[in-house]
C-alpha cells in the first residue's frame, strides 16, 4: 500500500499538451471536450504590446488534486467516489448515479461527466490503466518533454517525491479549504 | 480578453488571477459541427492485458524521430510511450507522438493503389492492383523518355523529410537518372545549414543542456519542438541556469520562458546581429585567443563592421530594438561566453537576407569562442554504419537541373520555388514532363499554391507516394499508398551529437491495407521499368552503345546498374542487419532490435538518474569537443538534411585556411555573394502604413499539413487563426472570432481573427498547414486557412531558399 501524490515542476511547462494527449490515449478520454481529466491552464499575459510582463504569463498543468480529505468523496451519496488502498480518489462507474454532487463540491473543477460510461469521472493517477499493469509512472508524467511531473509514494521517505518535497518549496491549491491535496506545485 | 467560459475555474481563489486559455478561446472559434466531427472519432481506454507486447520504434509524426514504445494488444496499437533509451528524445513523446495512433487508424488513409479516371485534380480515381499502377507509370514514362530522347531529367521529383527519403531519392536520382530533385530544404532550413556550414564547417548542435546564455531569434522551441533542444532548454529556463533572450515579433510560448523578449521588425534580424557584433568588436569583448587562432580574416571582419558603422543606434532605427538593449545583450552574451549561443534556427526560410543573417550569427557566436565547446555549438560524434551501395548507371543524355542559374548556388536538392517557376514560366532549357512526389505536399507546403497547381497541370504524368489523400495526392494520376511508419521497418539511422546513438524504426503491426514501404515500391517500379527504359537508352545513348559493343549487352546491363531494382531487392531488415552487424557485431544488432536503440557501452553507461531522467553517457565520455587541429569536421548532427549535400558545400567553398570563415572571398568572386555579412537596404521590404507583414510558423500540436486530419490533435488545436494586434483589430472593428479576409499580391484567404497583445502592430501571423482542399480528408477539408495561397513566391538569391516573410498583406473584416 502506498500514498500516492504528485509534485509538479510547473515552471518547466511549455504548454505542448503532450500530457493531455497521453492521458486521452491511455484512459480513453472523450474527444471534443475540454478540461477532462487533465489540462494546462494558461495565465494570459498582462500588459500592452510591446510592454508585456513575461512574469505574468504562465502555464499551469493541472488535474484532480487527489485530496486526502476530498469534498467530492464526502458528498457522494452512493460511495461511488472512494479512496483506494493507495490513497487515490477513485470512481466506481457501477455505483455512480450522475447526481453530480461531486462536481458541485470539488473546488478544483476536476470532475466531469463521461457520457459514454455515465460516470462523473476524474483523474485516478492511471490506476486502472498503468499502475495495474505494473507501471510506476502516470501517462502524463512519462510523456512530458520537460519532465514537469514527479509521481510517487509520499509514505516512502526514500521516494523521489518525498525527497523533492523535503528539498524544495511548494504550494498546494486552495489549502485553506482543508482538502489536503496531494498535488504539490514546486516553486 | 474575456473569453473564458469553462465551468472549470482553475486555481480560482488561490490568487487573484484570470485564467484565460488560448485553447478554449480557439475552441470558441471553431464551428460546432467541426468539433462534433472530431468527437465522433472517440478514444478507447487501454485495458489490463496479459498478452501485452511492447515494441520499440521511432516516431514519424514530425521530423525529430523520437524513440517510442508501442503497446500492442492483439495486433492493435493502444498506446505509444516514450522509449527512455534514446539520448536524442530523452524519454519523451509529445502530443503528436501520442497521436500516432490516430494516424495509423485514420479511416481516410490511402488504402490501395489508385489511378485517376476523371480530369486531373477532379478527385476521381479507380482502385487498381500494384502491377496495374506500375504498368500505367511504365507506359507513360516510356513514351515521355522516348520523345525526350532519354533525357532522364524530364522527370522531376520531390520528397519530404523522412527516414525513407534517401531510398526514394536514390532511386529517382541514381537509378532513373534525373537531376531535377527538389526537397524540403529550400522551403525550410537551407540558409541556416549553408550559413553555419560555410562559416563553421558544420551546422552543429546547440548544447542547450550546458549553455548559460541563449539568443533565440524567430526560433520557437516550445511550439516548434526539436529534440533534444526543447527538453534541454526549458528544463533550465526561468532561473534554472540558462538565460534566454527571445527575439520575435510574436510573444510565443518560448518567449514565455524568456528572461528578455524583444519584438523585432520582421526581416531585420541581420541588422540586429551586426550591431551586436559592432559592440563586441569596438569594446573588444571577443575572445582574443580564440579569434586569433581559429578564425580567418577576423581583422578584415572587424574593419568591415566598424567601417559600415553598424552601431546599435543605427540598428535601432531598422529593427525597432532599443540601442541600450543591444549593448546589454552583446555584453551579457560575451560575459557568459563560451557558454553562449546565438541559436542557429531551423525553418529559416524567412527573408532575402537570410543566408547572411546565419553567417553573422555563426561569426558572432564564434567571437565568444563557443564553438566545439561544451555549452556552445558542438559537432559531436556520429557512429558509423556499414555501407549499402547502389550501382548507378550513367545517362549521357540526362541534362542539368533546369533552375541551375536561378540563384548563386543551387545544390543537389534544388530550389523549390525557382524550380517550379522555371517549369511554368517557359525558361526551362527542356520540358519537365513527369513529376513524382514522396511524402511531400507541395500544394500546401510551397509558397503560391496556384503556381504549384499550374506546374502539376503541365505534367504528362504525376505519381504520388503518401499515406493520406493530401491536396497533392488529389492532383496525381497514380497514387501509390505507403504503409504508415508503425507498419514498416525503415533504414536504420545513426544520430550524431555529444551522446551519439543508433536507432531503429521497426515494424510494430502488420499493414492494415494494401500498402507498401518505399523500398518495396522502388523494387516494384524498378522491376517494371528496368528493361523498357534500358531499351530507350539504347536508342539514344551513344556512350551506352559503345559500351555494349565493347562488353556485350548483358554484362553492361548488369554491371553498370541498369537493373533498377538492384539495391532494393533485399528486405529493409536484411539491409539494416548488414549495416549494423558489419560494424558492431551480431550482439549489437540483437540489442538494437530488442531495445530500439544501440550505442557502444550502452549497457554500462545507461542508468536511471531519477524517476524521469536517465544518463546516456557519463559526463567525461560525452563528445563536446571533437575537433583536433582544424575546424572542418565530418560528424554532423542534423537529421533533416542530406549529408551529401553538405559535403558538396564544403568541398566547393571551404576556405583554404580551415578556420572559422569570417570572409568567403571565393564565393564573392565567383558568384557575387557578399564575402562578409552586409546589410542590404535594397533587399529589405518595408511595411507600408496600414498594411502588415505576414509571418507563418509551427505549433506543438500540429506538424504542418501532415497531421491536418488527426482527430486527437485537432481536438487540441481545431484550426488556425489570424493573430492580429489587439489595438489594430479594435481600430478595424475586428473582434475575436470574426471572419477576416487576408489579401496579398497573389491571393486572398478567409480566416477567423485572434486579436492579441502578443503580436506587433504591423505583423499578422497564422500557423502553417491548415486549409486543405482535399474532400477526401474528412476532418482537414476546408478547416482553417492555407498560408501558401497568400505567401508570395519570393526566394533569396544565394541558395534559392524561399523567403516566406516578405509578403505584405491587407486585412478586411468580412
Amino acid at each position: 500500500m502506498a500514498r500516492y501524490g504528485m509534485a509538479l515542476d510547473y515552471k518547466n511547462c511549455i504548454n505542448c499538451k503532450a500530457c493531455e494527449s497521453a492521458c486521452k490515449e491511455q484512459n480513453g478520454i472523450l474527444l471534443g471536450a475540454d478540461y477532462h481529466r487533465i489540462w494546462v491552464g494558461v495565465r494570459e499575459i498582462e500588459g500592452i504590446f510591446p510592454n508585456l510582463s513575461i512574469g505574468s504569463s504562465s502555464f499551469e498543468p493541472s488535474q484532480c488534486q487527489q485530496c486526502d480529505n476530498a469534498p467530492c468523496q464526502e458528498v457522494c451519496p452512493t460511495n461511488a467516489t472512494y479512496y483506494d488502498g493507495n490513497g487515490v480518489v477513485r470512481v466506481n462507474p457501477d455505483q455512480c448515479i450522475l447526481c453530480t454532487y461531486c462536481m458541485q463540491a470539488c473546488p478544483y473543477d476536476a470532475r466531469y461527466v463521461d457520457d459514454r460510461t455515465t460516470t462523473v469521472d476524474k483523474c485516478n493517477f492511471c490506476s486502472d490503466t498503468r499502475l495495474i499493469q505494473g507501471e510506476t509512472t502516470t501517462a502524463c508524467q512519462a510523456t512530458c518533454p520537460t519532465k514537469v511531473r514527479i509521481f510517487g509514494d509520499l509514505d516512502d521517505p526514500d521516494s523521489e517525491i518525498s525527497k523533492v518535497l523535503r528539498d524544495r518549496e511548494y504550494r498546494k491549491l486552495k489549502e485553506h479549504l482543508g482538502t489536503r491535496p496531494k498535488l504539490f506545485y514546486l516553486t | 480578453m474575456q473569453t473564458e467560459i469553462s465551468r472549470r475555474r482553475f486555481l480560482q481563489g488561490t490568487a487573484a488571477l484570470t485564467v484565460v486559455s488560448v485553447s478554449s478561446a480557439a475552441a470558441l472559434l471553431i464551428k460546432k459541427e467541426k468539433k462534433h466531427a472530431i468527437a465522433e472519432y472517440g478514444l478507447e481506454k487501454t485495458k489490463w492485458s496479459e498478452h501485452l507486447e511492447e515494441i520499440p520504434t521511432l516516431c514519424e509524426m514530425c521530423v525529430n524521430k523520437c524513440a517510442a514504445i508501442a503497446r500492442v494488444e492483439e495486433g492493435v496499437v493502444t498506446k505509444l510511450n516514450p522509449n527512455p533509451l534514446f539520448p536524442k528524445s530523452k524519454n519523451m513523446l509529445c502530443a503528436r507522438g501520442n497521436a500516432g495512433i490516430q494516424a495509423l487508424y485514420d479511416p481516410d488513409r490511402l488504402k490501395y493503389p489508385l489511378i485517376r479516371v476523371g480530369k486531373r485534380g477532379e478527385g476521381r480515381f479507380k482502385r487498381v492492383t500494384w502491377d496495374e499502377a506500375y504498368e500505367h507509370i511504365k507506359e507513360k514514362m516510356v513514351k515521355i523518355l522516348d520523345e525526350e530522347k532519354d533525357n532522364r531529367s524530364t522527370i522531376g521529383f520531390c520528397a519530404g523529410e523522412g527516414m525513407a527519403e534517401h531510398t526514394y531519392a536514390s532511386f529517382m536520382k541514381e537509378k532513373i537518372g534525373s537531376s531535377n530533385f527538389v526537397n524540403h530544404s529550400s522551403i525550410c532550413l537551407a540558409t541556416t545549414i549553408a550559413g553555419y556550414t560555410l562559416t563553421l564547417g558544420g551546422y552543429g548542435q546547440a548544447d542547450l543542456e550546458n549553455a548559460e546564455y541563449v539568443i533565440m531569434a524567430g526560433a520557437n522551441r516550445a511550439e516548434a519542438i526539436v529534440t533534444p533542444d526543447t527538453m534541454d532548454i526549458f528544463k533550465r529556463t526561468r532561473a534554472g541556469g540558462a538565460k534566454l533572450v527571445v527575439i520575435d515579433p510574436r510573444f510565443t510560448n518560448t518567449a514565455a520562458h524568456a528572461d528578455t523578449w524583444l519584438p523585432i521588425e520582421v526581416g531585420t534580424d541581420l541588422a540586429f546581429v551586426l550591431a551586436l557584433s559592432y559592440v563586441v568588436i569596438t569594446e573588444e569583448r571577443y575572445n582574443k585567443r580564440f579569434t586569433q587562432e581559429n578564425m580567418s580574416d577576423f581583422e578584415a571582419y572587424k574593419k568591415h563592421i566598424i567601417d559600415h558603422h553598424y552601431t546599435p543606434e543605427w540598428a535601432e532605427k531598422i529593427t525597432g530594438i532599443k540601442a541600450a538593449e543591444i549593448y546589454k545583450i552583446a555584453r551579457d552574451f560575451m560575459a557568459h561566453a563560451p557558454r553562449s549561443i546565438y541559436y542557429q534556427g531551423r525553418r529559416t526560410a524567412w527573408s532575402q537576407q537570410d543566408y547572411q543573417l546565419r553567417r553573422a550569427q555563426a561569426i558572432f557566436t564564434a567571437m565568444g569562442g563557443g564553438i566545439d565547446q561544451k555549452g556552445g555549438i558542438i559537432f559531436g560524434k556520429k557512429l558509423p554504419l556499414g555501407e549499402h551501395a547502389i550501382n548507378s548507371p550513367s545517362y549521357d543524355n540526362a541534362k542539368e537541373r533546369i533552375e541551375k542559374n536561378k540563384a548563386a548556388v543551387i545544390g543537389a536538392s534544388g530550389s523549390w520555388l525557382a524550380w517550379r517557376n522555371t517549369v511554368i514560366d517557359g525558361t526551362a532549357p527542356y520540358p519537365v514532363r513527369a513529376f513524382f512526389a514522396y511524402k511531400q505536399n507541395p500544394m500546401l507546403s510551397v509558397p503560391n499554391t496556384k503556381k504549384t497547381k499550374e506546374m502539376l497541370q503541365k505534367m504528362d504524368l504525376v505519381v504520388v507516394i503518401d499515406t493520406m489523400p493530401s491536396d497533392t495526392v488529389m492532383m496525381a494520376d497514380v497514387i501509390l499508398p505507403e504503409s504508415l511508419y508503425l507498419e514498416r521497418e525503415d533504414p536504420v539511422k545513426t544520430f550524431g551529437g555529444a551522446e551519439p546513438s543508433i536507432a531503429l524504426r521497426k515494424k510494430v503491426v502488420e499493414a492494415k491495407y494494401d500498402t507498401k514501404p518505399v523500398i518495396e515500391i522502388m523494387r516494384g517500379l524498378g522491376e517494371k521499368l528496368s528493361k523498357p527504359l534500358f531499351e530507350i537508352s539504347k536508342k539514344y545513348d551513344e556512350a551506352l552503345l559503345e559500351e555494349i559493343a565493347e562488353r556485350g549487352e548483358k554484362v553492361v546491363y548488369k554491371e553498370e546498374g541498369y537493373d533498377l531494382a538492384e539495391g532494393y531487392r533485399h528486405s529493409q531488415e536484411t539491409i539494416n542487419h548488414h549495416q549494423v552487424a558489419s560494424v558492431y557485431g551480431e550482439e549489437a544488432w540483437k540489442i538494437l532490435r530488442e531495445k530500439g536503440v544501440f550505442y557502444p557501452d550502452m549497457d554500462r553507461y545507461f542508468k536511471q538518474k531519477s524517476v524521469n531522467e536517465y544518463q546516456y553517457y557519463p559526463e567525461h565520455k560525452k563528445y563536446y569537443s571533437v575537433i583536433e587541429g582544424d575546424l572542418i569536421n565530418e560528424p554532423y548532427h542534423d537529421t533533416c538534411v542530406d549529408t551529401e549535400e553538405i559535403a558538396v558545400l564544403k568541398k566547393d567553398f571551404r576556405t583554404a585556411t580551415k578556420k572559422i570563415a569570417c570572409a568567403l572571398y571565393n564565393l564573392e568572386k565567383k558568384k557575387g555573394v557578399d564575402a562578409m555579412p552586409t546589410w542590404r537596404e535594397e533587399l529589405y521590404t518595408p511595411t507600408p502604413k496600414g498594411k502588415f507583414k505576414f509571418i507563418t510558423g509551427r505549433h506543438a500540436q500540429f506538424t504542418q499539413s501532415g497531421t491536418a486530419n488527426n482527430a486527437l490533435l485537432l481536438d487540441l488545436l481545431p484550426q488556425n487563426h489570424l493573430w492580429i494586434n489587439k489595438h489594430i483589430a479594435e481600430e478595424k472593428g475586428i473582434g475575436l472570432g470574426d471572419s477576416v479576409e487576408v489579401t496579398s499580391s497573389i491571393g486572398t484567404i478567409e480566416i477567423t481573427a485572434y486579436p492579441t497583445e502578443k503580436i506587433a502592430e504591423n505583423v499578422v501571423f497564422f500557423i502553417h498547414g491548415f486549409g486543405a482542399e482535399s474532400s477526401e480528408l474528412t476532418l482537414a477539408h476546408h478547416r482553417g486557412a492555407n498560408d501558401n495561397l497568400i505567401i508570395e513566391d519570393q526566394y533569396e538569391k544565394t541558395f534559392g531558399s524561399a523567403a516566406m516573410h516578405e509578403t505584405i498583406v491587407e486585412i478586411r473584416r468580412v
